[in-house]
């Protein structure tokens, strides 16, 4: 089974997609913001990481950054999530594999992770 | 360095950018304080603690706006990104959005308080919003431990000098540790009055300033946050001295500027008493019709719009028109929807001081009182605005509609109203031999005779006319004139000749 890391300061956000991707089948790993994904990431392999781009403490671009510095994280691939538009979180970190817009729809979620873990 | 026999500078502002809130609050909150935002769910809280973010960012400040609920922010951002105010370019880097629901949940206050400060810091915020304050009073397991947040947050909030905002939904009444703790509270409502709301700040305290007491009407619209501070409060005393001068202002109608004994006494405020249909609005036209460059004229009407008012003045032979496109005219046309009382009279006064008007014509008193939630303030409201525009000194003429088309009794709309007006001319029909004639009055005139006379008067496509006094007859101010018994008993009524 894929492992599925998804951090997100938002409790209805993780829900969802923790929820929806559990459906599909993937075991997913969930984290409150950077520093919790961090501690996550050294708990296991994981296959993905769902990536909100706000969230206090250490925030996505600056986990994307750690996880593309660190030997075992950097080749993990990364969906970065924002509701602000990918050319303000282009400008803090472009190492992401794919990027999705805050809100979208369940299937744009689930055709990206899928295509990725292809 | 400081010396020690230094003066002590005064406390630095942030300045809400916020429309009418920064005059409430004497220039803005007070750098590194704590202020607590309060009001039941849909009272305005969210939007203006971001529109306060988003101008604070447009500035050149910083922000961080955290949330404490289970709310999404891409929910939030969404409703926000219609409005004037919202500018996603300036998130994330000027203004942060996060959550700290997980870490109210997972460590408490202390964890709360940590992130608050880490944001503050790594943010470099000088402006930082709580939303959600009762999420952190829920959690506390103690006061004692609540008021120990409100205290370390205080503490980082002074030594950092960033401003913060608390928000929550608690009820007011209910005086808690906080209340007491913080330096300002700010109570938003949304007051139903019968079928219609209207939103309302009350400033319950705030620390280290003076501020404009009492309750102040707001709006929300696509355009953001509209606070209009009362106007008893804001005009508590004129803008500037009255000016007191002998000039008299023409009416623009020679027959009424005799009766006042050459005009209106310039800066002065007058009431036009009459009902409908009887030439309240032609006897403003002419007036307006004699504004100049160097006179500004202005009408402040609720019942016509601009293009009605300059055909009918066209009817009448008066060129406001074209007093338009010069612009010494300008016609402010306030459509009868639900208007906010403070608001009138702040786009009234606003537009009198934009264009030095000196001739105002406002048409009519009703339009202000329909939009009066209270009547109780509404003498009060109506001296203090009276006294500002003779201290911008403006001539006004309000119509006042009352509501007997013929009869003995007059009813002023407000008598405390007719009381602050310095000069009252009344204009009512009289029936004479089955013939509404219609005559004019001067009851009063500052510092001033006039023509005590009950006067005939005629309109006609040449405008209005003054004519004789309406003698011969007896019984005018019942309505129904009727000729002396002594008379003969059948006199034609007098021809207007025009």
């Amino acid at each position: 089974m894929q492992t599925i890391l998804v951090v997100d300061d938002e409790l209805g956000a993780i829900e969802v997609v923790a929820t929806v991707l559990e459906d599909e089948g993937f075991r997913v790993l969930s984290a409150a913001n950077g520093r919790h994904g961090l501690e996550k990431l050294a708990e296991g392999p994981v296959d993905l990481a769902v990536i909100d781009f706000m969230m206090p403490l250490v925030d996505g671009a600056a986990l994307g950054r750690e996880m593309r510095a660190h030997p075992a994280y950097k080749n993990i691939p990364i969906i970065m999530m924002s509701a602000v538009g990918e050319s303000v979180v282009r400008e803090r970190f472009d190492g992401y594999t794919a990027f999705l817009r805050k809100p979208f729809r369940i299937s744009a979620l689930i055709d990206t992770v899928r295509r990725i873990l292809a | 360095m400081t010396k020690p026999d230094d003066p002590v500078p005064p406390l630095a502002r942030l300045a809400s950018g916020i429309s009418g809130l920064d005059e409430i609050l004497r220039g803005g909150f007070l750098e590194g304080g704590v202020y607590i935002l309060q009001g039941s769910p849909g009272a305005g809280k969210t939007v203006l603690a971001n529109e306060i973010c988003f101008r604070h960012a447009a500035k050149g400040g910083r922000a961080a706006y955290v949330t404490l609920l289970a709310e999404m922010h891409t929910r939030l951002l969404q409703h926000l990104r219609p409005m004037a105010f919202f500018d996603e370019s300036v998130i994330p880097r000027s203004l942060y959005y996060v959550s700290a629901f997980h870490t109210l949940e997972g460590d408490g206050l202390k964890g709360l308080v940590d992130v608050l400060r880490r944001e503050i810091k790594g943010q470099k915020a000088d402006l930082l919003v709580v939303d959600g304050l009762v999420a952190a009073q829920e959690s506390a397991p103690s006061d004692r431990e609540f008021k120990k947040f409100i205290n370390e947050l205080q503490a980082h909030a002074s030594a950092s000098g960033c401003t913060v905002l608390l928000l929550t939904s608690g009820l007011l009444r209910q005086v808690s540790a906080e209340h007491t703790m913080v330096d300002g509270v700010f109570e938003l409502e949304d007051q139903l009055f019968e079928f219609r709301t209207e939103r309302s700040l009350i400033v319950r305290k705030f620390r280290g300033s003076g501020f404009l007491r009492g309750r102040h009407s707001f709006r929300i619209s696509d355009d953001g946050v509209k606070f209009f501070p009362r106007v008893e409060a804001v005009f508590a005393s004129a803008s500037r001295p009255d000016t007191l001068s002998d000039a008299k202002i023409s009416i623009g109608i020679p027959g009424i500027d005799k009766m006042l004994l050459g005009g209106l006494p310039a800066a002065t405020t007058t009431g036009l008493i009459g009902p409908s249909g009887i030439g309240k609005t032609t006897v403003g036209l002419h007036f307006l019709s004699q504004a100049s460059a160097a006179e500004p004229g202005l009408l402040f009407g609720f019942y016509e719009t601009p293009a009605r008012l300059c055909l009918k003045a066209r009817h009448l032979g008066l060129d406001v028109g074209d007093a338009v496109d010069r612009g010494d005219v300008e016609l402010l046309w306030q459509p009868q929807r639900e208007n906010v009382l403070d608001e009138l009279a702040h786009r009234l006064i606003g537009a009198v001081r934009r264009r030095r008007v000196k001739r105002l014509f406002i048409d009519g008193l009703g339009g202000f009182l329909e939009s009066a939630t209270s009547p109780q303030r509404v003498s009060r409201f109506f001296s203090c605005l009276t006294n500002e525009l003779r201290a911008l000194g403006a001539t006004t003429i309000f119509t006042m509609e009352v509501p007997e088309i013929t009869g003995p009794v007059v009813r002023v709309p407000s008598s405390g109203v007719s009381a602050l007006l310095e000069n009252l001319v009344f204009l009512r029909f009289v029936e004479r031999g089955s013939i509404l004639n219609r005559l004019i009055s001067v009851h009063k005139v500052r510092d001033s005779g006039h023509d005590p006379s009950l006067r005939e008067f005629y309109i006609t496509d040449r405008g209005l006319h003054v004519g004789e006094a309406f003698a011969g007859v007896e019984g005018v101010t019942t309505g129904v004139a009727r000729e002396p018994a002594s008379a003969a008993a059948s006199t034609p009524p007098a021809n207007p000749g025009v």
